[in-house]
């Protein structure tokens, strides 16, 4: 519970200083000033992590405080949503353009109302996730001609 | 215990999906919808292009089957290139330069030698400008007070450094004995841009497409010194060429057609006759009228020698420029 | 400006058929507005192969109808799901949904209407007697003027965040950095794109805009989903109170010329104009600790200022050709494709043109607050969805979002990413808008810079070098002080008169 508050800050002072090691290893240009791409990046990364030590510093001293949400997250079925979510929104990525768009927006918005409102609402999610699909489909591909695949 | 079930039908499908893409019969080419690929999203120029296309070629009844535009954006034409490159003759996708320059600049591992040049189809010409009370008012003045202090010049470009725009002015600088590499150029994010900076005399000058400038000169709030082209252009007759101007070339900003590797003969002959058809209708040249485009058409064959040739020339610009070491 | 034209120029635009457009257009940017991703920009562009038939004049009509009605459209979802369609519409969300939240979303609703509405009128009449001095005004704008109006605007962001600076001030510097990611423009080199063709122009600000809020947002109401009250959720009047127009009333009409302003600034735009509009509400307010708690008025100046801007970001392309904004430029496109060539010699040689479509946005704003005012009604239905149903839908069009804007489902891992991101950032309490706003302003404002010193050879000094730069200066160091300011004197006089502060009662 305590260590979850601090994964944000420490994640955060981690990335500012890969971009700051990468932003020093950009290549440099060789038109004008050789160093005109690196310093913008630079010196937003030194920025970053002096306020990513200041927001960790601040997190420990009210380390004792509980954080609501982070409660909220760890309990009940919440973890299993959003991994379930982010999952089947991978799957959904890698199926979209290889069986179309009609069946994987079928499949993807049906397995996410199975999933979040229930089985026993099979009617009401099967309707919607039909329903759904076929008119995106119809609108964005017919109707506003955006090429889907 | 049962999602476990469903994920896995899932993956199961996907997996087979994957795996029964690629089925393709040829009898009489083409024998299914057609594409044409604008690497670019909707509304900019390739895309313009790709759309005139479809509609003219559909219009004028020249090719029978159903022709869809797609849109593949990015890498500066890179994704939707390589895209055309995973695909079957039915796929074409419009080009320009860049798709010399993106090699030659070290961004792309594509050549354009790795695709078949289906057509040229039409060019824009490359204008200098400067505000309308610059005290400059020819190209050589200009090009003379550059000479003597290059770093004083502030030249607007724009969208990016290794452009057609971009490599004009290195052409015309170097052709006077200039190195273009010492040049000062301030780049914009587009075409529009550089020319609200001219005309709030944030830059000394600009190269840009003579459409960004055409009406502004006209309607005198800014003097064109130079146009890239090999006669003087309807309606600014007024303006000189490089060539009048005595620096030695003809710079076309060209936009072109090009299919997937490998394609065949007949494919080849099959293109040849429905472009050379269709750059001869009304409809088409009213397409050109209208985005002050020039007519500049040349076969698959013929295709081939120009970009072999303005692959050299590219690349000896791109060297001048100072871009690549 | 030409009397004869102009009539002529209504004449076009009461055709029935341009009528019929501009309602089409409207009613078609509204709803694509609404949706997370789908912008005006975007809407444009898919209509342009229709507009190859029609006569150029009810293009151009048709094309700015779509343009101010996404406008109208993009703070629906803002109000309602807290989730903004388009950089101009996150500012609704700081006191729509709070608003909502409150059991106030139709008088939200309805408010941002009327707000857009006025907005809209003031700004087509400012076109009409200051197009050609305005667009002058635009051009003094150089490099390091855009510097400076971007630094206004992030300081806008810092005045935001009072309370929780450093979150807000993190939240800013990832939104630089992920400005960085693509080529950099003034040199050709290519930053942090991991050798993907595809992140070779820049992450898509709009990505992000979906992923934080509209993933974010789900992905956050997972954490009490099961929870949530079946009951009916309060949803409120279809109008707004007498009261709530009274607070509005001023920052209404202080916002609209604001906005068309900043519209007319290429580049600048709705995201800028609103976000300027709010904050600078915010501190002129008696009741500035009521913004982002469901303020009417912190939501109708915004919506008051970025479809002011819409108008006013017809200006450069008219009276220049020159498209100061993603949609602009796709217009013009499809413009050139019908042999219409916005420029400085479209009023003289085209004049009933150039009058047919300002008159069109006239009508169309008419068009538009009639509409918006009668979807109030079904709009608010969204709220009896069952959130467990409303949310796999919001996910979906995500994901629709996000492909119509490249084409790519690589773009799709990115929502994913950033949508973890906005749930950890609502979980830590860290603000959003900070991140996406430095986003949007974060290359223009690097190579603006880089530009404006370039062409001072090196010197500072070209940022106080004309009265324009000098104003901005000064208008930044007053949102960066100003609320210090207040507060020094309000301490002061409270140690004064020691009267209680007054409660404002929320209705």
């Amino acid at each position: 519970m305590k260590t979850m508050k601090l994964i944000v800050p420490f994640f955060l002072i981690l990335f500012s200083i890969v971009m700051l090691i990468s932003s020093f290893n950009l290549q440099k240009a060789n038109l004008g000033n050789p160093y005109g791409p690196i310093y913008f990046p630079a010196g937003i990364s030194i920025f970053m992590l002096i306020f990513s030590i200041i927001y960790l510093m601040q997190e420990l001293k009210n380390i004792h405080k509980e954080n609501p949400s982070i409660k909220l997250m760890l309990s009940g079925r919440t973890p299993r949503l959003i991994c379930v979510t982010i999952l089947f929104g991978i799957i959904y990525s890698f199926l979209f353009e290889r069986v179309g768009f009609l069946i994987s927006t079928f499949l993807f918005l049906g397995a996410l109302l199975f999933f979040i409102n229930g089985k026993r609402k099979w009617i009401v999610n099967t309707v919607v996730a039909l329903s759904f699909s076929f008119i995106s489909w119809y609108a964005f591909s017919e109707l506003l001609g955006v090429s889907l695949p | 215990m049962r999602k476990i079930g469903f994920v896995s039908i899932l993956i199961l499908i996907m997996l087979l999906a994957a795996c029964s893409s690629n089925a393709s019969g040829s009898k009489g080419y083409p024998d299914k919808n057609l594409e044409i690929v604008a690497p670019a999203s909707p509304g900019g120029g390739w895309d313009l292009t790709a759309r005139s296309l479809e509609k003219v070629l559909t219009d004028e009844n020249l090719v029978e089957q159903n022709i869809n535009v797609v849109n593949k954006p990015g890498g500066g034409g890179e994704v939707g290139w390589k895209y055309l490159k995973s695909k079957d003759a039915h796929t074409l996708a419009v080009n320009s330069s860049l798709v010399l320059t993106n090699n030659l600049l070290g961004q792309s591992d594509l050549t354009y030698n790795e695709f078949t040049p289906i057509a040229t189809l039409a060019t824009e010409w490359q204008a200098l400008a400067v505000p309308a009370d610059s005290k400059y008012s020819t190209a050589t003045e200009f090009l003379e007070a550059t000479k003597e202090n290059p770093d004083s010049m502030k030249i607007g470009v724009g969208p990016g450094l290794g452009n057609d725009d971009h490599l004009s002015l290195v052409q015309a600088a170097s052709e006077f004995g200039i190195n273009p590499s010492e040049l000062n150029f301030l780049v914009y994010e587009g075409g529009g841009d550089v020319v609200t900076a001219l005309l709030g005399g944030h830059v000394d000058a600009v190269t840009t497409s003579l459409s960004e400038v055409k009406d502004q000169h006209l309607a005198g709030k800014l003097k064109i010194l130079a146009v890239s082209s090999d006669k003087p252009v309807e309606g600014i007759e007024d303006v000189p060429t490089w060539q009048d101007e005595g620096v030695d070339m003809v710079f076309p900003h060209w936009r072109g057609l090009m299919g997937p590797p490998d394609m065949t003969e007949e494919e080849i002959a099959y293109w040849d006759e429905k472009i050379s058809k269709m750059v001869e209708t009304e409809q088409w040249k009213k397409v050109l009228d209208n985005n002050d485009w020039e007519s500049f058409y040349k076969n698959s064959e013929e295709t081939e020698a120009f970009l072999k040739e303005q692959n050299d020339l590219y690349q000896k610009l791109v060297k001048d420029s100072g871009m690549m070491k | 400006m030409d009397g004869g034209s102009f009539i002529n120029g209504l004449m076009i635009a009461i055709e029935p058929i341009n009528i019929l457009w501009i309602i089409v257009g409207g009613f078609l940017g509204t709803i694509v507005g609404m949706l997370p991703g789908l912008g005006p920009a975007t809407a444009v562009a898919v209509l342009i192969p229709i507009t190859f038939s029609m006569n150029p004049v009810s293009a151009i009509i048709l094309m700015a109808a779509i343009y101010y009605g996404a406008m109208y459209g993009g703070s629906r979802s803002s109000i309602l799901l807290n989730t903004p369609g388009d950089g101009s519409a996150i500012a609704a969300t700081f006191d729509g949904y709070p608003m909502a939240k409150k059991g106030q979303a139709g008088e939200a609703l309805a408010i941002s209407a009327v707000a857009s509405f006025i907005g809209g009128l003031i700004a087509v009449v400012g076109f009409i007697f200051l197009a050609e001095p305005l667009a002058n005004f635009a051009l003094e704008f150089g490099p390091a003027e855009y510097f400076l109006l971007m630094l206004l605007t992030l300081s806008a962001i810092v005045a935001l965040s009072i309370g929780k600076m450093v979150k807000g001030f993190l939240a800013m510097m990832i939104g630089l950095t992920l400005s960085t990611v693509g080529i950099d423009t003034q040199t050709g080199v290519y930053r942090f794109t991991m050798g993907l063709p595809h992140l070779s122009e820049g992450i898509d600000f709009l990505i992000v805009i979906i992923g934080v809020y509209a993933i974010g947002e789900v992905l956050y109401n997972f954490l009490n989903i099961d929870q949530q009250k079946k009951d009916k959720k309060k949803v409120g009047k279809v109008w707004f109170t007498k009261d709530q127009w009274k607070r509005s009333k001023w920052p209404i009409l202080r916002s609209g010329p604001l906005g068309f302003l900043i519209g007319v600034l290429p580049g600048a735009g709705g995201s800028i104009a609103s976000m300027i509009s709010y904050t600078s509400e915010k501190q002129i307010s008696k009741r500035s600790e009521e913004f982002g708690d469901g303020a009417a008025e912190g939501l109708a100046a915004p919506e008051s200022a970025n479809n002011a801007a819409s108008v006013g970001a017809m200006i450069p392309l008219l009276t220049m050709g020159i498209p100061g904004s993603g949609t602009t430029a796709v217009m013009l496109g499809a413009l050139i494709m019908l042999g219409l060539r916005p420029g400085p010699l479209l009023f003289e040689q085209q004049p009933e043109t150039a009058w047919a479509l300002v008159n069109s946005m006239f009508l169309g704003n008419i068009a538009l607050v009639i509409i918006n005012i009668l979807l109030v009604g079904l709009l608010v239905k969204i709220l009896d969805t069952p959130a467990k149903v409303l949310y796999p839908i919001i996910v979906l069009l995500a994901f629709i979002g996000t492909y119509t804007l490249s084409y790519s489902t690589m773009d799709f891992f990115l929502l994913l990413i950033f949508g973890l991101f906005g749930l950890m950032m609502k979980i830590m309490d860290i603000p959003i808008a900070p991140l996406v706003l430095a986003l949007i302003v974060g290359t223009d404002m690097e190579q603006n810079f880089r530009m404006a010193v370039l062409s001072s050879n090196g010197s500072l000094g070209i940022f106080f070098s004309s009265g324009v730069s000098i104003a901005l200066v000064i208008l930044t160091l007053l949102s960066l002080f100003y609320p210090l300011i207040i507060k020094l004197v309000k301490k002061k006089s409270q140690k004064n008169t020691d009267q209680p502060e007054q409660v404002y009662k929320s209705s």
